[in-house]
């Protein structure tokens, strides 16, 4: 199987290229192992992976023209010949590897942990299985930046949209029962930047390779930002 | 005072303004459809109806709202450079509303017309 891999040594290169590789598929093969295999042929071929099994969210990439997870998308789903590049939008380090300070750091600005006022009880903080259930969908995120980085509002402002990722995230603790800044966390997102950016694209629908939906949530912010303002 | 322009208002307005555009540009299609002024005499006194006027204006309102948002959104996506982006601002702003003043005046003149 043919694929042409983004290559770029910033140390060596002028300029990033497509550099060809032939990969012999075997059964079962995901992209994690065809870049695996090439990262044999080529040694200087950099990109990043950990667990193999979709928890980790290190090997997500682009591959013709989607971002996904190299280690659960089959070879055998993508066109030949396969395009590889780095996410898009994100300053290349070297070869697939990007720079993903700016998600991490708009990830960071919504607070991603409870934040309870009461003076905590003896044991856990109780939730009813109902309220328990308004978490799904919303707390599997693996932080792969498969969303983020497809999204074309966050691509025109990194430093000011949070993006869909983070966007999820805040929803998932404004949502949770157990969380009491609910208006500082609606106080924090006003503003035409930092929720109000997302234009419905759906990009991150798309992508997510959780099958999350970043959309809703932003929808149900909104939605909950309006209740509380009149 | 807030430094920032404004995210939930700009937003509901858009909202609020598409759903008085969509519900009116169906009566206006309907009514042009089957009840159409034929002569400037009969544009003039159905344009001159209070019920009417009052339809336009507001839609002309929601139409600046709505494009306002939706320029600012697009102006504020792609234009980083701070002086290009007020003075594209400014201009647009300039723009609907010399827009909006010139449909008010042909509607109230259609009212005082004889």
């Amino acid at each position: 199987m043919k694929f042409f891999v983004y290559r770029y040594n910033p140390d060596v290169d002028t300029a990033p290229h497509m550099q060809e590789y032939d990969v012999e598929v075997t059964r079962g093969m995901m992209l994690r192992d065809a870049l695996m295999e090439i990262k044999r042929q080529d040694e200087s071929f950099a990109f990043r992976h950990s667990c193999g099994e979709g928890v980790c969210g290190s090997d997500a990439v682009n591959a013709n023209g989607k971002n996904l997870l190299g280690c659960t998308t089959p070879v055998t789903d993508l066109k030949e010949p396969v395009n590889v590049r780095p996410l898009p939008g994100r300053p290349v380090i070297r070869d697939l590897v990007v720079d993903m300070s700016q998600f991490y750091q708009q990830y960071r600005a919504v607070k991603p942990y409870l934040i309870h006022k009461d003076p905590l009880p003896e044991q856990e903080i109780l939730q009813s299985p109902e309220d328990r259930d308004k978490l799904d969908g919303l707390y599997e995120c693996i932080m792969c930046g498969c969303c983020s980085t497809s999204c074309p509002s966050f691509w025109w402002n990194p430093d000011k949209f949070h993006g869909p990722q983070a966007l999820l995230q805040a929803w998932r603790f404004l949502a949770d029962s157990r969380d009491q800044a609910t208006e500082e966390r609606l106080d924090a997102l006003e503003g035409p930047y930092k929720l109000f950016r997302c234009h419905t694209i759906m990009n991150c629908v798309e992508s997510c390779p959780k099958s999350l939906n970043p959309t809703k949530a932003i929808g149900k912010i909104k939605e909950l930002m309006l209740k509380h303002s009149i | 005072m807030s430094r920032q322009a404004s995210g939930l208002r700009a937003w509901a307005l858009q909202r609020i303004s598409a759903a008085y555009l969509g519900l009116y540009l169906i009566y206006i299609l309907g009514h042009l459809s089957f009840n159409a002024p034929d002569s400037y005499e009969s544009w003039r006194v159905y344009v001159a109806d209070p019920g009417v006027t009052i339809g336009m204006l507001l839609f002309v309102s929601a139409l600046l709202i709505h494009a306002w948002v939706g320029i600012r959104d697009v102006l504020i996506d792609y234009v980083h450079p701070i002086m290009a982006r007020v003075a594209l601002l400014s201009l647009f702003a300039i723009g609907l509303i010399g827009c909006g003043l010139w449909f008010a005046r042909v509607i109230f003149l259609a009212s005082v017309a004889a």
